[in-house]
Order: C-alpha cells, then structure tokens, then sequence
C-alpha cells in the first residue's frame, strides 16, 4: 500500500433500503458517512438497535451495495464479498454437519496461496488460538453458545481476511460467557492485529475493546462522535481495563449519548407506527 | 414408568413403553380381525382369517410366481423413483438460487402438481402405450412435481448467514451449493425422499391395475376377478411390508448419515 492510501477509506456513503410503494415504505439507514481506518486497528461501531451501523459493516463487507459514495480497501473498491473481508455473525453460523476443526479447516478451504499441508497447520493454530484444542472432533450442537463463536470467529481467521467484521458476535450470550470472550477476543488481537470493525450496542463492551469508537445517531445513521479511546486508556488492553479511570469516564460520556440516541430511536419507532404511510426520510 | 404419564396431557414416554403399546396395538388389531371374522359378523367371503390371508400369500410366493410380480413393482418404483430424485435435486435447488429460475418454473410446477395423477393415467397410457415407459411416466407425474417444490422450500430454508459466511470466506456460488446449500439439506432431502418413495408404490398400484400384465397391483387385479379376498389382501399387505422395511431402513440410514442432529 502506498503511504497516503488509508487501509480502508469509507466516503460519503448513503443507504437506501427501496420499498415498493405500496407496503413497504422506503427506509434510509445511512445518511453520508465517511471515514478512514488505518491497519490493525479495532475499530467499534456503536449506535442504538436499528440505526443502520450493521448495514454500515456489512457494506464495508460487501454483501450490501451503497446507494451513494464509495468504499475503497487496500486502495481497491469493494464490489461484494470475498475472502478479505471477513465475517462474524451473531447469530451461530458453524456449521452443525462438521465438527469443531472441520468447521474452522472449512475457513482455508477456498484459499489457494497456500497449500494442504499449510492448511491443516493454520487450522489447528485456530483452534488453539481460541482454546478449544480438546474439543476438536466435537459436533458444534454439543458445545456452548460461547464455544460456537469462537469456532465462527476460529473459521474466520483461518481464511486470513485483511479485515475482520464481527457483528454483534457476543450478542446471544450470557454476560459471564460476553466478558469471557471479550477477553479472548482482546488476546487474539494482540497476537494478530486484524484489522477489525466491530458492531454493537453494548456501551462497555465497545469501551474496552476498541482502539476507536464511532458513535452512531439514531436513524439513518451518521456519525455523531469519534472517540479515541487508546488516546485514553493506554498499555496492554485486558478485562482489568475496566477498572480503570479512564475507562469510567469514557464509558460514562458514551452511555451519555448513547441514552440520547436511544430515546430518539424510540421517538422515531413510534411516530412510524402513528403514520405508517409517512416514509421516513 | 409411571403407567399415568402416559395419560397426562402432553406427558412423556420411554422409548420401552412404545414399544409394547405398539405390540399391543397390534395383536389388538389382529384380534379384533379374527373376531369380526370368526363370529361371521361380516361374511368369510369378503373378510378372512388373518391366517388365510398369510396361507394365501405362501401359495402365491411358492406356486404363483408371485415374487416375480414383487421384483417387477420394486424395480418400477425404485426406476421411476430415481428418476425422479435425479431431476429434482438439482432443479430445486437451481430453482432456489436464482429468482429468474424461481419464478418462471414455480407457477407451473404448482400447476402441475395439483393435476390427480390417476387422471392422467389414460393420457399417459396414449402417449407412452401400455409397457414399461408408461408406468414410470406415472411415477414421474406424481412424484417430480411434489419433490421439487419441497427441495426448492428447504433449499430455500438453509440460512442466509451461512451462504454470506461462504461468500466470505471466498466460495463461488458453484462452490457455495455445493458444500454449503447442499450439505445444509442433506437431512431434510433424505427425509423427502422417503416419502416420496411411499407415493411412488400408491401410484404404482393404480398404474398397474389399469394397464399390466405383471406386477403387485396386477396380482391383486386379477385375484379380484374371482373374488379370491384372501389373494387381494395378501398383495396389499406385501406393499405394506415392503413400504414399511424401506421406511425404516431409511430412517436408520438417516440416523447413521446424520449422527450431528
């Protein structure tokens, strides 16, 4: 890459969602982002349920098209998805029929710079990356919710995107098992930083993972702040992060806005139920 | 077990207990048949002795030939059955993976599969003539149209995540049917397909009956002909065996292919 080409340069995107007139009204999700996000980095989209950052990610990842603006990677236009753009969901996305290493060899399956035997070395480091060496030969509706994503996330990164985007991926679980991932999730990155956009609602999740923090508005979505939080809480970055000053004051101001943009996701849900033929704008 | 479990609204069983009230219900059955016949409460004529029924079928497998007819059904059933499954998958599926696909054929197919297929017997009959290729086109009317609907419906139904998660990982959509779309419904394809072999020998009766010179439904056929009851019923009660054992050798087949579910 060359100097001044940022890793990944979201421009001025807009999004649409195209209704049909009749039922349907149409919905606009995402009103003129734009923003740049340099290798390595983890960056968190936060924004109340509904506001359109996943639609955001998930064009970033190329399984959604801007309706306006551009997103370039690597210098490169995204056109749809391919293998280097990562993707976690919340919802479990292993596969039942394999088990636990077949799910995360499946993740080097469609690669071709390397060969078999490299393959199988890659998957089993995943597998040991995310802890889960002594249940490799297990089939996935035997293991917990938090054991599946890290097989989701495992897969991943065994295909070697140049970005991870993780949606929501602790979502579904227990707040025990969530902050036991994220831990994880913190020492994964600390040994690969990947690139990664990652999407939630939950204030202190994002304030203790993220290198950057996007405050979304409620809808359509548009940046409301940037937050730079490892200006803030500096050093290596573990669960005892919470414990910290800065992490209270960030973690405070955010929830602040986070309220806000709440309340005015409420208001908006409920002027579209007293007039559903208004399209929202 | 407790015997009132099994009395309580929505209560549990052991797999034990099933069994035994499916003997049960069985040797009640059986029982209640050599009543109804023994007592002549309806006429030996036109219900006999179970036992009959079986002397009857040992007469027609040892004397008749009867196993010829058996061998010719089965293989027009399981011919026509294949045949079926072959073309269904992929164009389910294909239907599944592209809207053009979809809406051009579904209308159609929809159509089709609403024709009774004894109706079309005769317009099959004129087409194909009365051998072999007539039996399976039977066989094909009833069954393709209802199996790629249901291939279509669960290929439809294998998540959306886990065909972005291919996509992701750097599939191609070739790829991503075939490791993805088509290992997802694999179990559920299974399953339709035993139960479209169970349509297949309903139609395969009707099929010979109107027009064969072999084959169980024309066994059946033509004990009718001279009231010969326990004949008739030991030839349904062959379709009924032979349904059965394919059924559970299906399933269990099902249960080893499948062990994750």
């Amino acid at each position: 890459m060359t100097g001044d080409t940022p890793f990944l340069r979201v421009e001025n995107v807009s999004k649409t969602f195209e209704g049909d007139g009749v039922q349907h009204p149409s919905i606009h999700v995402i009103d003129n982002v734009s923003m740049d996000v340099a290798a390595g980095e983890f960056v968190v989209y936060l924004g109340p349920s509904g506001c359109g950052k996943t639609t955001l990610m998930r064009t970033v990842g190329g399984l959604e098209t801007a309706s306006a603006g551009a997103i370039y990677l690597g210098g490169e236009k995204v056109t749809g998805p391919d293998r280097r753009k990562g993707m976690v969901f919340q919802a479990y996305t292993s596969f039942p029929w394999f088990t636990v290493l077949e799910n995360i060899r499946y993740g080097t399956k469609y690669r071709d710079d390397i060969g078999n035997a490299e393959k199988e070395e890659v998957s089993r480091h995943y597998l040991e990356l995310v802890g889960l060496k002594d249940f490799a030969d297990y089939y996935v509706n035997r293991i917990s919710g938090g054991m599946r994503q890290r097989v989701a996330i495992a897969r991943t990164l065994a295909a070697s995107p140049d970005i991870l985007l993780m949606d929501e991926p602790f979502g579904a679980l227990d707040a025990q098992t969530r902050e036991f991932l994220q831990n994880q999730l913190l020492e994964i990155n600390r040994e690969e930083r990947k690139t990664t956009i990652f999407v939630t609602h939950d204030v202190e999740e994002a304030v203790v993972l993220a290198d950057r923090i996007f405050m979304f508005s409620a809808r359509p979505a548009t940046i409301i702040e940037e937050i730079k939080v490892a200006e803030h809480i500096t050093g290596e970055r573990d669960i005892a992060s919470k414990e910290t000053e800065a992490f209270f004051y960030l973690r405070n101001h955010v929830r602040d806005l986070m309220r806000r943009e709440a309340r005015r996701t409420e208001e908006l849900a409920q002027r579209e139920l007293m007039a559903p033929e208004a399209k929202s704008t | 077990m407790n015997i009132r479990d099994l009395f309580v609204y929505r209560g549990t069983s052991t797999s034990r207990a099933d069994v035994v009230l499916a003997v049960c219900a069985f040797i009640g059955f059986i029982g209640f048949w050599y009543a109804v016949a023994e007592f002549e409460i309806v006429s030996q004529r036109y219900l006999p002795l179970p036992h009959r029924v079986v002397t009857a079928l040992h007469t027609m497998l040892t004397e008749q030939n009867f196993i010829e007819d058996i061998w010719i059904s089965v293989a027009r059933v399981w011919g026509a059955f294949l045949l079926s499954a072959v073309m269904a998958i992929p164009v389910g599926i294909w239907m599944s993976s592209y809207r053009i696909v979809g809406t051009l054929t579904e209308p159609i197919v929809d159509f089709i599969r609403y024709l009774p297929v004894p109706a079309l017997v005769p317009l099959l009959i004129i087409w194909f003539g009365i051998g072999e290729s007539s039996k399976i086109a039977v066989l094909w009317m009833g069954t393709f149209f209802q199996l790629v609907l249901l291939i279509a419906d669960d290929a439809k139904r294998v998540p959306r995540e886990f065909i972005e998660i291919g996509f992701t990982l750097g599939a191609k959509p070739r790829q991503i049917t075939w490791d993805i779309v088509h290992r997802s419904m694999l179990p559920k394809i299974v399953d339709n397909l035993r139960i479209t072999l169970g349509w297949c020998w309903t139609y395969i009766i009707i099929a010979e009956i109107v027009a064969a010179n072999a084959g169980i439904g024309h066994a059946i056929w033509s004990a009718r002909r001279f009231v010969k009851t326990p004949e008739v019923m030991a030839g349904i009660l062959t379709v009924g065996i032979i349904g059965l054992l394919t059924d559970q050798v299906i399933r269990l087949a099902h249960r080893r292919m499948f062990r994750y579910l």
